[in-house]
């Protein structure tokens, strides 16, 4: 499987204990993901997941195994080599600058010339549907609005992967809803490859094209389950229901023989 | 310019509005931002500039109060005790007319000035050791806290005995005094500093001097312009008593000359005329550099 684009290969993960044996927190895991895929990774809470978020992200180097993304290997040394965008739970927006400056800010670290990252960060800002709202300060917009600008600046950088830590997690149901729609969109718009962490069986099923469901810690996989509706699909469709059905039964069959 | 900001800031962005239309085509509506102004903008802008002027209507009340108080309070003593606001400002002015007048003030806000730059410099030092590192907490905190107790009177006698009766020992005996406040506060506010913003900033891969500057020191600033305000009072406090104590110039020599004299009307003069400096300094740098720096905040008062 040379041609997966994003390649999770025996991932295993320690965390060294003072007078302990060392905290396995990955044990094995292996994911290949294909261009333009749009990954969910569920799983119990505390199992590892942003671990391996950070790992991916090159922040964080693996004990064994390998992570390869566009045919480059991640490491803490190489990390610059590939761009990862993030998007996090809560926005994590400066709110001293401008919706337009927080947008720019991975930007200008980038040493993108000036006119090229305005203009990136006008049409990102579009995209997500806050083209009037640039000159802004956070604070003066809503808990979704905001986190459509974490979006922004997430997709802002042209990213060869998009990180998702949960990030609907703390919105109301109704904002999180429109905003998975917008997500689906955007990422149809843009084709980028996206890993999407979530607490949310529906929210996965509506969302990806392929889901992996990961065993408590150490983490593992538990179910690597493609699912094959086109998009854009319907919140209320009977197929997705079913794979919801099917996969919380299992879910919760996986908690049960854990506990 | 300020009005077109209030404006914007008067006009809660709806949100509802905008995340109404999301997943159908429709075009987004111009929620009030940028021309044409809609008239909830300019109802916005005319409510901002009236209660600025509110503000001040408010100030300039309660200063004529006291100017009634002060007023009436002379009429029943005599003025070596406590003269009239009439005569202690005919002196004021009289004494502007003298550049020695001037002289005395510069003099005075010179050694504040140095003052609170070695108490910013130093202090900001202090509480970034302390906020940062776990030992230079438990090495540094009992003595910032020993400092803070000290009297400031303690400092100038100390620097007069040790420097000689000059402006150097002004200056320490000012820094010294304004020192542990301005390190508490920085203490206090890189404690305060959100961590997850910082994650952030590693996450975009941002290299350390980014994250120091455009992350942890905007979180600082709110701590530094406390800082910077409880330094400027504490630092012209302390000025005037070494002045009085060891110097042949600035205002606390001033009121040391007019008090053995018994003259209460030069002393009161002289309170005011510092007062005014510090008031100008307050009014014309600290506010609008705080304005400007925390615009971004809304306004917690109704």
């Amino acid at each position: 499987m040379s041609d997966s684009y994003l390649l999770i290969d025996d991932v295993k993960k320690e965390f060294q204990r003072e007078g302990d044996t060392p905290l396995r927190v990955i044990d094995g895991l292996t994911v290949h993901v294909e261009n333009g895929a749009l990954l969910s990774i569920l799983g119990p809470s505390g199992c590892g997941k942003s671990t391996l978020l950070n790992i991916i992200n090159g922040l964080d180097d693996v004990t064994s195994g390998r992570i390869v993304i566009n045919g480059t290997e991640i490491g803490v040394k190489s990390r610059s080599a590939v761009k990862i965008g993030v998007i996090f739970q809560e926005p994590r927006l400066l709110n001293w600058r401008t919706v337009r400056d927080n947008v720019r800010l991975p930007l200008d670290e980038m040493k993108i010339p000036r006119a090229e990252a305005n203009e990136r960060v006008d049409r990102y800002l579009d995209l997500v549907g806050l083209a009037e709202f640039g000159d802004y300060y956070p604070l003066r917009l809503s808990g979704g609005m905001r986190q459509r600008v974490s979006l922004a600046r997430g997709l802002a950088i042209e990213p060869d992967l998009l990180l998702a830590d949960e990030p609907f997690s703390a919105l109301d149901e109704i904002t999180a809803r429109k905003l998975r729609l917008e997500l689906v969109r955007i990422w149809q718009a843009t084709g980028r490859t996206i890993v999407f962490v979530t607490h949310n069986i529906r929210e996965a099923v509506f969302l990806s094209t392929r889901m992996l469901v990961v065993t408590a810690r150490p983490c593992t996989t538990h179910l690597d389950l493609p699912i094959d509706i086109p998009h854009p699909r319907l919140p209320e469709d009977d197929r997705l229901f079913e794979i919801e059905k099917q996969v919380t039964r299992d879910f919760m069959r996986m908690e049960e023989a854990s506990a | 310019m300020s009005a077109e900001r209030a404006a914007k800031g008067g006009a809660q962005v709806d949100s509802d509005r905008l995340t109404g239309v999301i997943g159908s085509d429709a075009p987004l509506p111009n929620v009030a931002a940028g021309p044409p102004a809609s008239p909830k903008d300019v109802v916005a802008a005319v409510r901002a500039s009236r209660r600025t002027f509110q503000g001040t209507r408010r100030r300039v009340m309660s200063l004529v109060a006291l100017g009634a108080l002060w007023f009436v309070a002379s009429l029943f003593f005599t003025d070596s005790v406590l003269p009239g606001p009439a005569s202690v400002f005919a002196a004021l002015w009289g004494n502007l007319q003298e550049g020695d007048t001037y002289v005395h003030l510069y003099k005075t806000i010179l050694r504040v000035v140095a003052g609170m730059a070695i108490a910013v410099i130093v202090g900001l030092i202090i509480g970034l050791i302390m906020g940062l590192s776990k030992f230079g907490e438990e090495f540094l905190d009992s003595w910032v806290m020993v400092a803070f107790t000290v009297p400031s009177v303690v400092y100038g006698i100390l620097a007069i005995l040790w420097f000689g009766l000059n402006d150097f020992a002004a200056i320490i005996a000012i820094g010294v005094t304004a020192i542990p406040a301005v390190a508490i506060n920085i203490w206090q506010g890189v404690k305060a500093i959100d961590i997850s913003l910082v994650h952030m900033g590693k996450a975009f891969h941002l290299s350390r001097a980014s994250i120091l500057r455009k992350v942890v020191v905007p979180q600082l600033v709110p701590y530094i312009l406390a800082a910077l305000r409880y330094a400027l009072g504490t630092a012209w406090k302390i000025a005037t008593v070494v002045e009085l104590i060891g110097l042949s110039s600035g205002v606390g020599y001033q009121l040391n000359y007019w008090f053995g004299l018994f003259n209460m009307t030069q002393v009161l003069a002289w309170t005011i005329a510092f007062t005014i400096v510090l008031l100008a300094i307050e009014f014309f740098i600290l506010k609008p550099v705080e304005k400007w720096l925390t615009r971004w905040r809304p306004s917690v008062q109704g």
